[in-house]
């Protein structure tokens, strides 16, 4: 390798090909290198970031409200007067059904929570140019007031000042120096 | 003739050679001293020093974004201005800056 480091220039068409190539290949690759290139843009963009963490939010939600089904117990005397004379089908049918319902209501909820924060974060990211600590504790500000935001002003800073403490906790974790084992 | 011809032609070609050589080697040079000092300048600007995963965060790409457009654009400026004070300086007469 040169030393110093010089500037990798080379004439417009004329690039190193990589190993195992042809010059015939030569367009294909340049095509292929500008699909990839859209396809990291895409995945770096702020709203692809929104709706992956949505839909790992709805993901999570769905999961443990699964779990939590589980735990339930019901009061059998209360669910006699609705329905009675039920064959095991049907009443395994409304139990996967009361199941299904609970978890599209938790999965809804945690991805509005997980795309708000995503989303939001990314914004200030995005128009800060910086990444350090102030982007996840204002997105989670802002996330949590606008999830109370049915519980007036005083709910909606206390909802924020309690998301945010919780998103600073996370990305502390998240950023913390590794230790010096392996990896 | 055409030995004479070919002669002085030649000869003119190597002049004109030497000389499209010369700017070329310049102008790689000066592009080369543009990217060097836009590499260095945004990569103290925008990039923290705690590398801490090998790929560029979102806030990194948008500050490197900024920063080669915000270079480029004072280059292209602070180059008019001076190409401005030099054509004043050799309409006035020269000066001892000379003209750039």
């Amino acid at each position: 390798m040169p030393w110093p480091p010089t500037v990798p220039l080379y004439p417009a068409g004329q690039e190193p090909l990589p190993p195992g190539m042809t010059e015939e290949e030569r367009p294909q690759l340049m095509q292929a290198k500008k699909y990839q290139d859209w396809m990291a843009m895409g995945m770096e963009s702020c709203v692809a970031k929104t709706v992956l963490a949505g839909g790992g939010g709805f993901a999570i939600g769905a999961f443990f409200s699964l779990m939590s089904a589980s735990f339930a117990y019901e009061d059998p005397l209360l669910r006699q007067q609705t329905q009675t004379n039920l064959n095991t089908t049907q009443k395994a049918k409304e139990i996967f059904k009361d199941m299904g319902k609970g978890m599209w209501r938790s999965g809804k909820g945690f991805g509005k929570v997980g795309a708000l924060f995503a989303g939001i974060e990314c914004v200030i990211e995005s128009y800060r140019a910086r990444n350090d600590m102030v982007n996840p504790v204002a997105a989670g500000f802002l996330a949590g007031g606008v999830l109370a935001r049915n519980s007036g002003p005083k709910g909606m800073l206390g909802g924020g000042l309690a998301f945010a403490a919780f998103s600073a906790a996370i990305d502390l974790f998240l950023r913390r120096t590794p230790s010096d084992d392996e990896d | 003739m055409s030995f004479l011809g070919r002669g002085a032609s030649s000869s003119n070609q190597g002049g004109m050679n030497t000389e499209k050589l010369e700017m070329a080697m310049t102008e790689l040079d000066m592009v080369t001293d543009v990217f060097n000092r836009l590499v260095s300048v945004c990569h103290s600007k925008c990039i923290n020093t705690r590398y801490a995963e090998p790929d560029l965060n979102k806030g990194e790409s948008v500050c490197i974004d900024r920063c080669v457009a915000k270079f480029f654009e004072v280059n292209k400026k602070v180059g008019e201005k001076m190409q401005a004070m030099g054509a004043n300086a050799t309409a006035g007469g020269g000066s001892s800056f000379g003209s750039l």
